[in-house]
């Protein structure tokens, strides 16, 4: 188990390196010069030389590669161009944002697409809730999650006016953490954080319900029916051989999941991190950018770690080697 | 101090309120009576992609309190459906209908809830595919004190101290109830479910094949602890089982069943003795283990032909185109149930009965079938 851990890691380092590499090459080849954005403000030649090589862009590419890991294996991932700022102070509250709607979005879109698939795989085959609960998660499974997004700003702001269209509203005096706890915020918190959750739900209801399917025919099962449990827990031992499978497609799945997160924030212009790093990218702010996909293949390296020592708890037969 | 098995930890020593709650529940279950089960006129039918048809077709057996039912028959018979149906176990679109009275209470078509008064309480399950009757992710303690706590009200901790007497009982040592069923050999894995069955003790033992899936050696150690469990627990028992050494040895009735429907029933020493029935003459002789009384070794016989498709019966007897003994009223007319002794058979020659078994012993009869003797 602990070589298993260990190993695993290493090539998680590996692929972290990996992805680090192929960033510092795609934006060294990409044609426009970062400072171009600045000389807009009227820098002297001089100034741009300096900023260059505050910023690691003189010498050899071999030398900035080297100078660049340097930066990275320190967490110095330099100054925004943008913000004139280092980029982790730029990021941190973005990332707090995102997480703001990603965390609950996510783990309750997991858990209510599990519980009613659970709810539409046990129900009678062919029956209104079967019938109806496919057709439901098709169609919302199979609209882009824009459309989702815009549909509910359609309908709960611009025409019933209940929440905000965008932002997070103005923070106002308050700071620190006091600044989530208020209504203001939460107000406009509810929109993005559902459309995440009906983003996320279908997938996972489908998952569930056919492998409730699957399992509620298998022997097992009928001899848990015969001990004369409760229905629910007849149901449940289905529910929970079926997260065996729900659990290799949801981690590996983050990838996927976290760019539909990105389209939800500027859907909604939710300060977050994947916005940030949109507009970062189309404004050409290098560090800000690398930070952010950094910060991307760091987390869908844990996730997919994360899902091997899940599903070893979840089933008994897995031996890690 | 006596140690238990308990959940989570392995082996502790028990508390003095666990132990007494255990001999509480020993003593209540060990009160509980043998089961009567009266089936009356019952019939199931499936529904199939093909169509509806009728996998039982009125069967009727009795099992007096504290005996054992032999079920025997051909694979596909419908024995697996009958044990499945008198547990509510059978899929959904399944047409019941006859009686089956449990003590008196009818215990076809009773709803989910009802059932779960009867299931496990009052009749327990061996299946017949142990191999994948168990959650694969679930250890076997787990699974054997679910049952128990879904009907005794006692703690998780002396469910777990039941489960472990009765691995005892099967022959598991206590330590084993930690693992989870893929690490389970499966003539263990049967075992366990043998201990799952006989956790609350109830009334009435349904075993599905116990032993099919084993090897043979395994098959007769499997059979003697049920024996000897069945003796000290002297629960009521159906035993279904191609083995008609195992239910002569075990079963005081037993009922042959031959496409859906009961060929012969009766007390086994006269069934067996003297069959009424040509498919059990057949069935009697395809073994190796019963020669007749004072005779020669019997050759072994095997009946040729195949089972009927259910899904379009053949008119009259089902077993008329394998019966070497068919006249041409066989193929025409339903044959009637006729009652000798404590003896019923359902065929229209019954009276030619002595005549038939001696034909039947013989290789020859079965291998050149004209039809008629
Ligand atoms: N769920 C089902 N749906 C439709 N037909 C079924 C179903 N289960 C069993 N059958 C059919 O019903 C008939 C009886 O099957 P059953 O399992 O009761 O036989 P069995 O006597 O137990 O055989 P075996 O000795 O092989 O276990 C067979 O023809 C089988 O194909
Ligand atoms: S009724 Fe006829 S075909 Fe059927 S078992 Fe009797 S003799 Fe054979
Ligand atoms: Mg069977």
């Amino acid at each position: 188990m602990r070589a298993y851990i260990f190993r695993r890691l290493a090539q998680s380092v590996l692929v972290v390196w990996a992805v680090t590499t192929i960033m510092f090459f795609m934006f060294r080849v990409m044609p426009a010069d970062p400072t171009a954005i600045l000389l807009e403000r009227g820098l002297t030649d001089e100034a741009r030389q300096a900023l260059l090589e505050q910023w690691g862009l003189t010498g050899s590419l071999w030398d900035q590669y080297i100078a660049y890991l340097g930066n990275i294996l320190t967490g110095d991932f330099g100054s925004s161009f943008l913000y004139r700022k280092p980029v982790w102070e730029v990021l941190t509250p973005l990332i707090i944002n995102t997480l703001w709607i990603a965390v609950p979005g996510l783990l309750l879109g997991a858990a209510l697409g599990a519980a009613i698939g659970t709810a539409v795989g046990w129900a009678k085959r062919g029956g209104k809730l079967e019938r109806s609960g496919i057709f439901l998660a098709t169609i919302i499974r199979g609209v882009p999650n824009f459309v989702i997004g815009i549909a509910l700003l359609t309908i709960f702001s611009s025409t019933l006016g209940w929440f905000p269209s965008f932002g997070m509203g103005d923070p106002g005096e308050t700071t620190g953490f006091a600044r989530y706890m208020t209504l203001d915020f939460l107000h406009h918190l509810a929109l993005p954080l559902i459309a995440v959750i009906i983003y996320f739900m279908p997938e996972n209801l489908l998952l569930m319900r056919s492998g409730v399917v699957e399992n509620r025919t298998e022997d097992y099962i009928e001899l848990v029916r015969a001990k004369g449990v409760p229905q629910r827990r007849v149901a449940w031992h289905a529910a929970r051989n079926s997260m065996l499978p729900l659990i290799t497609w949801l981690f590996p799945a983050l990838a996927e999941t976290i760019a539909g997160i990105v389209v939800i924030e500027i859907v909604f212009s939710w300060p977050g991190v994947g916005r940030e790093l949109v507009l970062a990218v189309t404004r050409q702010d290098y560090p800000l950018a690398q930070a952010a996909f950094f910060l991307l293949a760091v987390m869908i390296v844990i996730a997919n770690l994360a899902a091997d020592l899940i599903y070893g708890k979840l089933d008994p037969r897995v031996v890690y080697k | 101090m006596v140690a238990v098995a308990s959940p989570r930890f392995g082996q502790r020593p028990a508390s003095p309120a666990t132990l007494a709650e255990l001999e509480k529940l020993t003593e209540r279950l060990a009160r509980k009576p043998a089961a009567h089960l009266l089936v009356d006129g019952l019939s199931i039918g499936y529904s199939t992609l093909r169509g509806r048809f009728h996998a039982v077709e009125d069967v009727s057996f009795e099992v007096p309190a504290g005996t054992n039912l032999g079920l025997v028959g051909e694979s596909g018979c419908g024995k697996s459906t009958v044990v499945k149906t008198l547990m509510g176990l059978q899929p959904e679109a399944t047409q019941v209908s006859g009686r089956a009275l449990l003590d008196g209470q009818n215990i076809l078509g009773l709803d989910e809830t009802a059932l779960r008064d009867v299931r496990w309480k009052r009749m327990s399950l061996i299946t017949q595919s142990a191999m994948n009757s168990l959650d694969p992710v679930y250890c076997i303690g787990d699974q054997i004190s679910e049952a128990i706590l879904a009907h005794e009200p006692v703690s998780k901790a002396t469910a777990w101290a039941r489960a472990e007497q009765m691995f005892a009982l099967v022959g598991l040592p206590a330590g084993r109830l930690y693992e989870f069923p893929h690490m389970f050999s499966g003539g263990m894995r049967q075992r366990a479910v043998i201990a799952m069955a006989l956790a609350l003790n109830a009334g009435l033992l349904l075993a599905d094949e116990p032993t099919t899936a084993l090897d043979p050696i395994m098959q007769s150690q499997i059979m003697t602890r049920i024996r000897g469990i069945h003796a000290h627990l002297r629960c009521s028992m159906i035993l279904v089982t191609h083995d008609i050494a195992v239910v002569a040895e075990t079963c005081e009735n037993i009922v042959v069943m031959y496409a859906g429907k009961v060929a012969e029933s009766g007390p086994t020493a006269e069934v067996l003795e003297s069959p009424l029935h040509p498919y059990t003459m057949g069935l009697k002789n395809a073994f190796p283990r019963l020669p007749e009384r004072g005779a020669p070794r019997q050759p072994l016989i095997s009946i040729p032909g195949v089972v009927p498709n259910l899904l379009l019966p053949p008119a009259g007897c089902r077993f008329a185109s394998r019966c070497p003994f068919a006249t041409e009223v066989c193929h025409r007319v339903t044959p009637p149930v006729v009652q000798v002794g404590a003896q019923r058979a359902a065929c229209h020659h019954t009276d030619r009965a002595a005549e038939f078994r001696v034909a039947a012993a013989r290789p020859e009869t079965w291998r050149t079938m004209r039809g008629a003797v």
